[in-house]
Parts: structure tokens; C-alpha cells; sequence
């Protein structure tokens, strides 16, 4: 598939893990990193959207990843840990099981994702990069986190 | 020069509200002198800096209004109600025309030239119709002459000089000896006008610059010599020194710039200046007898001539003897002071000097208190001010995280800790309350805008009605002084369209003809309350129902006047048989009723006929902070707002009652209220066992519902956060707010939240 416009030729990733895999994030969107707190719950929201946290004041609605992927079951404990992310205007976060590296990788050395049907839509994929022999799936945060799917951003059409 | 531009906007528009203010105030008949020279004041002020900013439009206007208000408060001219409503319109009309300087809309040109005649015919007055022989009682008809200089490129503008001649015809009889033209700018001409040389000069100013005029009791005239002969036994002394003669020719400049062209400009910083320039003055005045007299007076700077002429004016003529003295005495040719520029001063300051002494001195007062006043405010933009609540707010919640730590420490061993602790809280507290109250607004803020409101309408009602107002100290938030403006303009003017009877039915029906409209505010238990009152004859609740009938509401005679009063919040609703263009239309209540609930607020309506209707309005104190009662839900803590509260109670078995099999009402004092367990709602795990549970009785706006919630957890006042800020709306919550644990809790919007309810319960029903 082609490569998603606005795609960075270069540039430094936030690498994380979820279950056993490893994904990529733009660290350019990620305001901070913090354990994972009691959230307050939202009735009647997706199960991936956790809650919402007060961060400093600012009310910041929680995502699970591992929930939203599918990937094993979230456990929550002292290791676990926020992302937060500055997307746009927005401030959110996302439940990850721990935060492992800050990568650098050329655009050259991605490659595109194979159509699988997976959970995680391509339309939300960079591609795949390898960093010494591991896989990691670079995600396109932004548009992912504003995707309708994600309901996190009220959206016209509803 | 924009900032300067801002700050003259800022004042002008602060001496428009002021002149308005004062003109309501006025009482027709007795007016205060005080109140007509604080009114005149005003309007000069306004014509001074429209003139330095060359906002002529507006100088033209205040000119007229000012002459008017001159001849008032000389007791020329004796005041009535049509030049107070002439008056207000002139503030309407220089609001407009400061608006459109200001980028706002061209203010409407006929109506400016309406307002000048309006002005001009009142200030003319009837005792003197034709404008020739203006000679109304009190003042004296004087002929004078005039020479004027203008400058050459305003000479050659034959429209600059076709200006100045027409505004002097306004004010005097004009015959013209000499006009000017582009070879010689020298205008001759003689005058005859009941108005005094300062008024005169005053009225000049406009056009041109003060040195470049000269007025004079006409020579040729017997009485002519008026000015002169006060003049001449001190003439006969000769000048004890050239410098002197020189300094007598600035006097002209001085009477008219301080006066009426210049001390604007000086503004704030007079005082001051006075002092130093004082000095000044007399250093250049020491320099000075080697100049040539006459021309050089002319070539003094307009600005420094008058700043230097201003210290004169404050440094010297308090101790007049001395200075005074020999400048009076010093005119060094008398013989041409008829027609020489400059040589009137001599007469000037025999005139009446303690008079000139006396406004100077009141002037230099009146700045200062202009001054100290603009001093102890300052503008600051609202968002600032909402992010020191914001941080203040975190800064009360770390407060409490760490009060709370502390609650575990050995008070012996950590003594000077918790003490710290202690002292951290009272500080935080007192910090809050200070930070709130910046963005609070006293109601008078609000409240006076209706006097005018009031007045007008009045007029138009043909009604007589005396607007009162209680407690406009009374202190509320910016958001909501805001908002609250145009729901309380309509319940003014449905008070005073359908309330307020006119006079001869007043009259009728024992009451005094004049209607009382009462406005008040107060303070009721962290609540604004804002109450409009009137004494009229009240609402009619026959003609209500049977409106309420013929729209097809659903009512009866046995309703309690309560509910009667509610149905005037109806849509559309108005008993009003004729639509005028003050209500009428019944797009008013319902508005208003929406309105003030949308700011949390509630409104109610009590009347009794035949003594009026009063309308209450309560608020909460701020948009930012709510009354919360909270609630614990399956684990979940919700915020329910306290205004929506009606009771809460522990229900009993006996008191569930099913309907159609599912859905569940409970009965509470005679009423069957749809009975909505929060947990349900929410998907939470909450209690089963309704006896293990609570009721709250909330009131949303489609009628009362019982909300059960596990348990009551307290009252607080907490702080409103967006949740769609960085999310997105929750159905069935209005916003979130932090707890003093650090947590999130939401803030049920209860008439969502009884929607979602019974929707579930329908949903269950179906099932």
C-alpha cells in the first residue's frame, strides 16, 4: 500500500510493547510518560476507554490499547504505564504494558504493511520497521486516535 | 497614537455613561448646579480630546451640546424636559459616532444633523428666535470685534474659512469686514453675541489656533469701551520692563488653551507638568525681551505655549499680587489693543480673574480624581484571569492531597509540619477566594443600564414610573453579569408593557399614578438572587387559563396559581391582546426561562392582582464553580447539582410500586415519581437492596424524578471542568470537576440523566 501522506522521512519513535509486540508511535506527540492510576469511570463508553484521569487539572480520557488490539489480558499493576499524547489540541492517554526505546528510522527502511484484516486497520499504519532484528509496528497515533472508531472525538456524523 | 486614540475611547465612553447617568438623575425642575457643571464638564471633556484627536465630528456635536449646557448653568436658560431628552439623544448620537471611530458602523448622518438643530433651536431659546439678536435675559448683547489669522492653507481652503464663518454664526450676529483669501489670511469682522469672550474663544478653538485670535470690545462703540475703562487708570502705569510686555501677550493663550482646547491633551499628567513647566515659563520668559512682541507671540508653539501658559495658570495666579500685578499694569501700547492679536489680556484679567482662579483650580481637582481613578483598576484579559483560577484550583487540590498525607504523621514529631500544613490551607483558602473574586462584577453593572431602559419606555407607554434599585453591590460572576442583561431587559419590559398600569388607571384604582419598578439583588445562601418588581395590577389568571385553554394546554381551574404563573413560560405564549413593539409577541418568558436555566439558574413569578408581579431569578455565584451534592454510585462518585435537588430520603419497600410490569414508580407524598436507580443507568455495580439505598428527588426541567444511588457523601462546592475539552460529551453528564483527592467525578446533568432513565427503563420494558 502506499505510504500514508504527511508520513516523516526520518524521525524519532517512542517504541512500547504490547503483549508480546512492539509498536512505534511519533515521539513529536507524546507529552509525558506516568504509571497508571485509578481512573473514573465512564458509563456506558467502549471498554477500551478506560476513564478519565486529572492530569494537573486537565480532565484526559484514558484508552487501553490492549484492549482496544485485542491482546491478551490488561493487567494493571505498578509497571503499567500512560502515554500521554498531544494530539492536535487534545491531550490523551494511552494504557501501554511498558515503554522500551526511542528510535531513529528512515523512511526508506519502512515497509509497508500486508493487508491482513487485522484488528488494527492499516489506514492506522506507517509500516513496519526492524530495529536489530525486531519488528515494530509504527502507528499513525494521531489519526488513529481521532479515528471514529476510537470515539474519543465527538465526530458530525454522529 | 493608537494607544492614545484607545485611552480616548475609553474615556469618552466613560464620560458618555457618566453624562447619562447624571442627566437621569436630574430633577427638571431644581436642577443641581453642581449636577449641569459635572454634565458640561463632561461634554467639554469629550469636545477637548474629539478635538486633539481631530475626531471633528464629534467636536461638532459636543460644540452644540456645550453651548446649551453653558447657557444652563449660567442660569440663562432655565431647563426642560425636551433638553434633557435632546441631551440623551446627543449621548446616543456621540456613542454612535464613537463607535464608528472605533471600526464600528457610520453613524447616521440626519440624525446627527437633527440632534444639532435640536440643540441649537434649544439653546438658542425661545426668548430669542431669531438667531440675529440672540439677547435672552441675564446676558448683556456685546459687540466686538474680531481678528482672526488664519493660515495660509487654511485660508486657501475656501470650505475651512466657509466652516469657521458658519460656526460662528451660530453663536453671534455676524458682519464681515474683511474675508480671508489665500493672500491674506486676515479675517475682520464684528461680532454681536450675548456670549462671554471665553465662550467665544472657546467656540473658536476649533478652528483655529488660540494665538491666532483676537477679540476686542468694539472700538468705535460707546460701550465698547466696557472692557477698556476697567483697564485704564492701571494703563496710565508704564511698563516697568519689556520682558513684562511680552509676557502679557501669551495671557490670550493661556484663558483659552487651559481652558477649553488644550488641558485635555495634558491630561492626567497636568499637575505635574504644572509645576515643572511653571518654571519653565519663567525661564523662557527671562530669555524673552530681546524677541520682537508682536509677531513672536504667534510663533510659540502650540504646544508648549499652552503647557508653559498652564503653569502660569496654577503656579501664578494663586498668588496673583505678586505676578499678577504688574502684568496687569504693563500693557506697553494701549492704543492698539483694539486691534492688535494679544492685546485684549490686559482687559481679560481685570475681567474676573477669581473666576478664572476658581476653574482652574477646580479643574486641577477634578483631574486628579480622574487620575487616582483610572489608577486603582487595571485590564486584564479574561483568559488570564481564568487560568489563575485554574492553577489556584490545583493548588487547593495538592493543599488537600497533602493535608491528607499529613493526617497520618505523629502530630508531636511532625508539630512544625502540620503547622506549616495548617497555615498552607488558610493561605490556600484565602487565595481562592481572592482569585473568585476577580472575576466577580457588582450588579449595579447591570442594573444601570435600565434607568434609560426605563425612561424611554415610559415615554413610549405614555406611563409614569420611578425605576428603584436595592443592592447593586451585590456581586457576581463576569459570565454571568453578561448573560443575565437581556432576560432581565425583557422582564423590565414586560413589567412595564403589562404591568405598570397608566396613570389614570392607577389613578382609578386608588394608587399613585407614578408605578415603582424595583430591581434588586441579593445575596441568599450561595445564590444570587435578582428580583424585578413592580405595582401594577398583577397577573390576571383568568385570562391566563383561558389563553392556556385556547393554545390547547392542558389546564384547570383548579390549578394552584403556581402552576397558573408557569404557564406564562410557555412557548409563544401572551395574553397581551395587542402586539406592540415594547412585548407582546410572546417570544419573551420561555426565553427567559430558558436562558436563565441554561446558567444554572431558576426563575419563578408571584402576583397577586391588583398589587403587582414579582419575578425572582436565582443564580449561582459563578459559571465556574457549582453546588454539588455527591453521590456514590456502584463505586463512582457523581456530582449532582444542588439547585436541581428536592429532598433526599431512605425509601421503603411499601413505596416501590411497578407499572406495566417493569418500570418502577415510587410514591412520595402523594406523588408517583419515576423511580431511577443511577447504577442501572450507568451500568455500574450498585445496590440492589432499595432498602440498603437512598432517594434523591430532583427536579429536571421535563417534571420531578427519583434517582436511587447507593450513598449520600457530602455537600461541596466544586470546580466545573470540561470533559469535552480533550473527550467528548457523556450522555446523561454535564461536566466533571476534581475531587479533593485528586480524583475525577462527574457532574450529573439531571435532566439528561432522567431521559437516559426512562429510556432504559422502556428499554427493559420492550425486552
Amino acid at each position: 500500500m502506499d505510504i500514508v501522506d504527511g508520513a516523516p522521512t526520518s524521525g524519532e519513535y517512542l517504541t512500547f510493547t504490547l503483549g508480546a509486540e512492539e509498536y512505534g508511535i511519533d515521539i513529536l506527540k507524546v507529552q509525558e510518560i506516568r504509571g497508571y492510576e485509578a481512573v473514573t469511570r465512564i458509563a456506558n463508553a467502549p471498554a477500551f476507554i478506560k476513564g478519565v484521569i486529572n492530569l494537573r487539572g486537565v480532565i484526559v480520557p484514558i484508552v487501553d490499547l490492549r484492549i482496544k488490539f485485542n491482546l491478551g489480558e490488561p493487567s494493571y499493576d505498578q509497571f503499567t504505564v500512560v502515554i500521554i499524547l498531544n494530539i492536535g489540541k487534545r491531550v490523551m492517554g494511552i494504557v501501554v504494558d511498558g515503554v522500551s526505546d526511542v528510535i531513529q528510522l528512515n523512511a526508506d527502511s519502512l515497509h509497508p504493511a500486508p493487508e491482513f484484516g487485522s484488528i488494527l486497520d492499516t489506514r492506522y499504519l506507517l509500516g513496519l520497521g526492524t530495529v536489530e532484528e525486531r519488528m515494530i509496528i509504527m502507528v499513525d497515533i494521531e489519526r488513529l486516535m481521532t479515528s471514529q472508531e476510537m470515539a474519543l472525538v465527538e465526530t458530525t456524523a454522529a | 497614537m493608537s494607544q492614545f486614540f484607545q485611552v480616548f475611547f475609553e474615556e469618552t465612553s466613560e464620560h458618555l455613561a457618566n453624562m447619562e447617568n447624571l442627566l437621569l438623575n436630574l430633577d427638571v425642575d431644581t436642577p443641581s448646579l453642581e449636577d449641569l457643571n459635572a454634565i458640561f464638564r463632561a461634554a467639554h471633556s469629550i469636545k477637548g480630546g474629539s478635538g486633539t484627536f481631530g475626531f471633528t465630528d464629534m467636536t461638532g456635536v459636543t460644540h452644540v451640546l456645550e453651548g446649551l449646557l453653558d447657557r444652563l448653568r449660567k442660569e440663562e436658560l432655565a431647563l426642560r424636559p425636551e433638553m434633557v431628552d435632546a441631551f440623551l439623544a446627543a449621548g446616543d448620537i456621540l456613542r454612535a459616532q464613537l463607535e464608528h471611530h472605533q471600526g464600528g458602523p457610520e453613524a447616521d448622518a440626519g440624525g446627527i444633523e437633527e440632534i444639532r438643530d435640536r440643540l441649537t433651536r434649544l439653546a438658542a431659546g425661545d426668548a430669542a428666535p431669531s438667531a440675529p439678536a440672540p439677547a435672552p435675559s441675564g446676558a448683556r448683547a456685546r459687540v466686538l470685534d474680531l481678528v482672526c489669522l488664519f493660515p495660509p492653507d487654511l485660508a486657501d481652503s475656501g470650505e475651512a474659512v466657509a466652516n469657521f464663518l458658519a460656526g460662528l454664526a451660530e453663536i453671534a450676529a455676524l458682519d464681515i469686514r474683511h474675508r480671508p483669501d489665500a493672500a491674506n489670511g486676515l479675517l475682520e469682522a464684528r461680532l454681536t453675541t450675548s456670549l462671554s469672550d471665553a465662550e467665544l474663544r472657546d467656540a473658536l478653538a476649533f478652528y483655529l489656533a488660540p494665538e491666532d485670535i483676537s477679540l476686542a470690545p468694539a472700538t468705535d462703540r460707546e460701550d465698547a469701551a466696557y472692557g477698556l475703562f476697567d483697564d485704564a487708570p492701571e494703563n496710565t502705569a508704564p511698563a516697568e520692563d519689556e520682558g513684562y510686555g511680552f509676557f502679557t501677550d501669551v495671557e490670550p493663550a493661556r484663558a483659552d488653551p487651559g481652558y477649553g482646547f488644550f488641558h485635555q491633551e495634558l491630561g492626567a499628567s497636568a499637575p505635574p507638568l504644572a509645576t515643572e513647566s511653571g518654571d519653565g515659563a519663567f525661564g523662557l520668559f527671562e530669555d524673552a525681551p530681546g524677541a520682537p512682541e508682536s509677531p513672536a507671540h504667534q510663533e510659540i508653539s502650540p504646544a508648549g505655549g499652552p503647557v508653559a501658559v498652564e503653569g502660569q495658570g496654577y503656579g501664578l495666579f494663586p498668588d496673583a499680587p505678586g505676578a499678577g500685578g504688574p502684568a496687569r499694569q504693563s500693557p506697553p501700547e494701549p492704543d492698539k489693543q483694539a486691534t492688535a492679536p494679544g492685546a485684549s489680556p490686559g482687559r481679560r484679567l481685570s475681567d474676573k480673574p477669581g473666576i478664572e482662579i476658581a476653574r482652574s483650580g477646580r479643574r486641577d481637582n477634578d483631574k486628579t480624581v480622574a487620575a487616582s481613578g483610572s489608577d486603582t483598576s487595571i485590564r486584564v484579559a479574561v483568559e488570564k484571569v481564568d487560568q489563575l483560577i485554574n492553577l489556584v484550583g490545583e493548588l487547593v487540590i495538592t493543599q488537600a492531597m497533602l493535608a491528607e498525607t499529613a493526617g497520618g504523621l505523629d502530630p508531636i514529631a511532625a508539630e512544625k509540619l502540620l503547622a506549616g500544613i495548617e497555615l498552607l490551607s488558610r493561605n490556600t483558602r484565602d487565595l481562592q477566594e481572592s482569585v473568585m473574586s476577580i472575576r466577580m462584577l457588582p450588579m449595579s453593572m447591570v442594573f444601570s443600564r435600565f434607568p434609560r431602559v426605563v425612561r424611554d419606555l415610559a415615554g413610549k407607554l405614555n406611563k409614569q414610573v420611578e425605576m428603584r434599585t436595592l443592592g447593586e453591590n451585590t456581586e457576581l460572576d463576569k459570565g454571568l453579569i453578561e448573560k443575565i442583561t437581556d432576560p432581565l431587559t425583557h422582564l423590565v419590559r414586560n413589567s412595564l408593557d403589562h404591568g405598570i398600569e397608566t396613570p389614570d388607571k392607577r389613578v382609578a384604582a386608588g394608587k399613585n399614578p407614578k408605578g415603582t419598578l424595583t430591581l434588586k439583588a441579593s445575596h441568599q445562601g450561595g445564590a444570587v438572587v435578582i428580583e424585578v418588581m413592580d405595582d401594577g395590577g398583577g397577573l390576571n389568571r383568568a385570562r391566563i387559563l383561558e389563553k392556556a385553554r385556547e393554545r390547547g394546554l392542558a389546564v384547570n381551574d383548579a390549578m394552584s396559581d403556581h402552576e397558573v404563573w408557569q404557564l406564562i413560560f410557555a412557548p409563544g405564549f401572551s395574553t397581551a391582546d395587542v402586539v406592540t413593539d415594547v412585548s407582546g409577541r410572546g417570544v419573551g418568558m420561555d426565553v427567559v426561562k430558558r436562558n436563565i436555566e441554561g446558567l444554572g439558574g431558576k426563575v419563578e413569578l408571584e402576583s397577586s392582582p391588583g398589587f403587582g408581579t414579582r419575578t425572582v431569578i436565582r443564580l449561582p455565584l459563578t459559571l465556574a464553580i457549582l453546588d454539588g451534592m455527591s453521590v456514590g454510585v456502584g463505586g463512582e462518585t457523581f456530582i449532582v447539582p444542588i439547585t436541581t435537588v428536592v429532598e433526599s430520603l431512605q425509601p421503603s419497600l411499601d413505596d416501590i410500586r411497578t407499572l406495566a410490569g417493569d418500570s418502577r414508580m415510587i410514591h412520595i407524598r402523594g406523588e408517583y415519581l419515576p423511580f431511577i436507580a443511577l447504577a442501572e443507568v450507568f451500568g455500574l455495580p450498585g445496590v440492589e437492596d432499595i432498602t440498603r439505598g437512598l432517594v434523591v428527588v430532583v427536579e429536571g426541567e421535563e417534571g420531578r424524578a427519583a434517582l436511587f444511588v447507593d450513598e449520600l457523601l457530602g455537600q461541596h462546592q466544586v470546580v466545573i471542568k470540561s470533559l469535552e475539552a480533550n473527550y467528548r460529551k457523556v450522555p446523561g453528564m454535564s461536566g466533571a470537576t476534581i475531587m479533593g483527592d485528586g480524583r475525577v467525578a462527574l457532574i450529573l446533568d439531571v435532566a439528561a440523566a432522567i431521559r437516559l432513565g426512562l429510556a432504559s427503563g422502556r428499554r427493559r420494558a420492550a425486552a
